[in-house]
């Protein structure tokens, strides 16, 4: 078993996964969803060995050039869907969350993205590593969550779907908003601190985990102080969810600064 | 003063300061920060000064983002501070009394009928709360009374919290600005040098590189040995990720590079019509040495380049620091006059050529070279750094009080009827209504079942 198999059976878990949640959507039926959510839990497991095999691999955390981010934020998307679907039942999202797992997995794929394993440059050699990437993506795996909740709200009918589609929503900005502040800016500050010498330095990629930080910020005080549930609440979440994108892809493609590595 | 603490208190001014703030810092990454005013002009011809004028092109250093910040430090202080205590009344001395039909309003809620009197089912209500972890606070008036029960009072304060924290996070910021000190420290191997602003030396003893089997970089590593009036004090490995503390500063690996003013060259000399002839000379730049041929001919190392590239007007330069393509300059003295000269490249030894009156069947080869290396620290002294530590420690603290540290509430006012009490229960939380729920039913169950 190569680590590329297990990526590829993994993603056709996945795919499986979402055919059935597409069936889900027309038919109904609890059936079809329950049937859908056991590939889901599948993929994740094929999905958590080809990990473990990569950093046996490597000898270092499975995070250090694009593939491997991008392989690790799908893992986390799914594992993110599977949480948020046991605590609240809402199968509803699983397509849409399923069809994101897959992109991110085929970009991962795609020939653009460097595979081979390389040694870890000096400037990595940390076990902040560790820290500083997976939570932070995690973070970012509930801010899709509550990205597809917010879409699906915007474009909902049924009240009562709408409500907890809007409750999803909230709870998932619950997690992923302490997870990014302790991962992206908190273990970002200190490793930045132990290997440049400083924790802040207005680096580009500092600066959009900031902006991603202050829209959640916004969408929490525009929600809990000044009430605004539902709809404008939606749109922040998705603008969020976008600056943390941003903060993932953009940075490195379209501005240079420090983080150059992933 | 009041308007003053009015204006500030808004949450209005809040939400538009977070968006003129997150505004400002996309601006910044969009507009590249500290270059050249060349650079600005070439990319922006006559919006340059502006940018410059207003001080885009160092967005957050700016005076003007500053001010923001500051704003939004004060804005956080005063909105934290004139609702703080109402909060602490809340905590500290709440309203017990209530009334049954702001209860009965409560979701969730309950009202049922005891056979009991009031202090029997009075002090199984309490009991009842207690078991469930609530803090009991009760007061009788008249023929009722009224109880309240709570747990996680502190999740209350979460938001305060985390304001607390931003506002140490700011504080440390201005005190990282203004008493922070940076430099760096180039040391060749065995060198000393005085920290500024310190009492101590630091002493390069080695410098190394590591490599991986594939040939790139594994770690750069310093030995170093710190020294107080020329007495060793301790001694340190200095990696990247590894800083050294001492005496408030840390030392870090930034960068190193190779001592080429200090050189050495080895170069292989032979002679076409001369197969026995060979020399070999080591020189430093700016040394010479004699030939030993039958001419009397003094070899002159004139320049070494590391990196030979050929710059603006056809002239000689070096690229890099880094020995990519080194090169050595060759003059060929006899009786104090030059007679020929030419380039020696390590990489292409075919290349080599000299020019000149007198260069005869002499062939030049740069057969080595060595190079101390140097390494270069930077030495940082930041007071603001454990102000941000304790910022960030109270910002998780606070948004797990926020978010996972639910204040919970339950309220029963029970009321003395003839031979029975009536009971109502009302129950609020801030977060977690399905397991508040679950926990206010099974209060209310247990005090049903007992009669």
């Amino acid at each position: 078993m190569t680590e590329s198999t297990l990526f590829a059976a993994a993603m056709g878990l996945f795919a499986l996964s979402a055919l059935i949640y597409f069936v889900f959507l027309f038919n109904r039926r609890e059936s079809t969803a329950r049937t859908a959510f056991v590939p889901v839990i599948a993929g994740l497991v094929v999905h958590t060995g080809a990990l473990v095999l990569r950093t046996v691999e490597s000898g270092h955390a499975p995070f250090t050039n694009m593939y491997e981010s991008l392989s690790f934020l799908s893992w986390a998307t799914a594992l993110a869907f599977v949480l948020v679907n046991l605590r609240f039942s809402i199968p509803r999202i699983g397509p849409f969350l399923m069809l994101i797992v897959i992109a991110l997995m085929a970009l991962a794929s795609s020939p653009l993205m460097p595979k081979e394993t390389t040694p870890l440059v000096p400037a990595l050699q940390s076990y902040w590593l560790w820290l500083h990437v997976s939570v932070t993506l995690l973070g970012e795996a509930f801010f899709a969550v509550a990205f597809v909740a917010s879409l699906m709200y915007l474009s909902a009918k049924d009240p009562a779907k709408k409500d907890k589609l809007d409750a999803v929503g909230y709870r998932a900005v619950a997690v992923g908003f302490p997870l990014f502040t302790l991962g992206g800016l908190v273990f970002g500050m200190v490793w930045a601190q132990k290997a440049w010498g400083r924790y802040w330095s207005w680096d580009p990629k500092e600066v959009w985990s900031l902006i991603t930080w202050l829209v959640f910020a916004l969408y929490l005080h525009t929600r809990i102080v000044m009430g605004w549930k539902g709809k404008r609440s939606a749109w922040i979440a998705i603008l969020g969810f976008l600056a943390a994108l941003f903060t993932y892809f953009g940075v490195n493609y379209l501005l240079s600064g420090l983080h150059s590595y992933a | 003063m009041k308007a003053f603490i009015r204006f500030f208190s808004s949450v209005k001014l809040a939400i538009a300061l977070l968006i003129i703030l997150t505004a400002a810092s996309i601006l910044g990454t969009l507009i590249p920060q500290g270059r050249s005013a060349a650079e600005y002009a070439a990319r922006y011809g006559g919006l340059a000064g502006i940018l410059v004028r207003f001080q885009f092109t160092d967005l957050y250093h700016s005076l003007w983002f500053i001010a923001l910040l500051g704003f939004f430090g004060l804005n956080t202080a005063v909105c934290t501070l004139t609702r703080l205590s109402p909060k602490l009344r809340r905590a500290r001395r709440p309203q017990v009394a209530a009334d049954p039909k702001s209860l009965a309003a409560r979701n969730p809620k309950d009202r049922f009928r005891r056979s009991e009197g009031l202090p029997a089912v009075r002090t199984e209500a309490e009991e009842a709360l207690r078991a469930a972890g609530y803090r009991v606070r009760s007061e009788k008036a008249e023929t009722r009374v009224s109880i309240l029960g709570r747990k996680r009072i502190a999740g209350i304060f979460g938001p305060d919290v985390v304001h607390l924290g931003l506002l140490v996070l700011l504080a440390g910021g201005i005190v990282s600005g203004l008493g922070g000190f940076k430099t760096q420290i180039v040391l060749r191997e065995g060198e000393t040098a005085p920290v500024p602003k310190a009492a101590f030396e630091i002493r390069l003893d080695k410098f190394t590189t590591e490599y991986y089997p594939d040939g790139s970089v594994k770690d750069w590593t310093s030995a170093v040995t710190v020294l107080e009036d020329n007495a060793p004090l301790r001694t340190a490995d200095i990696e990247v990720n590894h800083p050294l503390s001492h005496g408030g500063f840390n030392f870090y690996q930034m960068s190193y590079g190779f001592d080429w003013e200090t050189a050495s060259v080895e170069v292989l000399a032979r002679k076409s019509g001369d197969p026995g002839f060979l020399k070999a000379l080591e020189l430093k730049p700016g040394e010479r040495a004699p030939l030993g041929d039958a001419e009397g001919t003094e070899i002159f190392l004139r320049r070494f380049l590391p990196d030979f590239v050929l710059g603006e007007g056809n002239r000689p330069e070096t690229r890099s620091f880094q020995p990519n393509n080194p090169a050595v300059l060759i003059e060929g003295i006899r009786e104090g006059r030059k007679v020929f000269e030419g380039w020696v490249f390590a990489n292409f030894p075919d290349f080599a050529r000299m020019h000149g009156t007198e260069a005869d069947d002499l062939a030049f080869e740069l057969k080595g070279f060595r190079a101390g290396q140097y390494s270069v620290l930077e030495a940082a002294r930041d007071p603001g750094v454990p102000l941000i530590w304790a910022g960030c420690l109270l910002v998780m603290v606070g948004l797990g009080l926020a978010f996972y540290w639910p204040t919970c509430e339950i309220r029963a006012v029970l009321e003395e009827a003839p031979s029975k009490t009536e009971v109502v229960l009302g129950g609020q939380a801030a977060k977690g209504r399905d397991r508040f729920e679950k926990e206010f039913a099974a209060v209310a169950a247990a005090l049903r079942r007992s009669s």
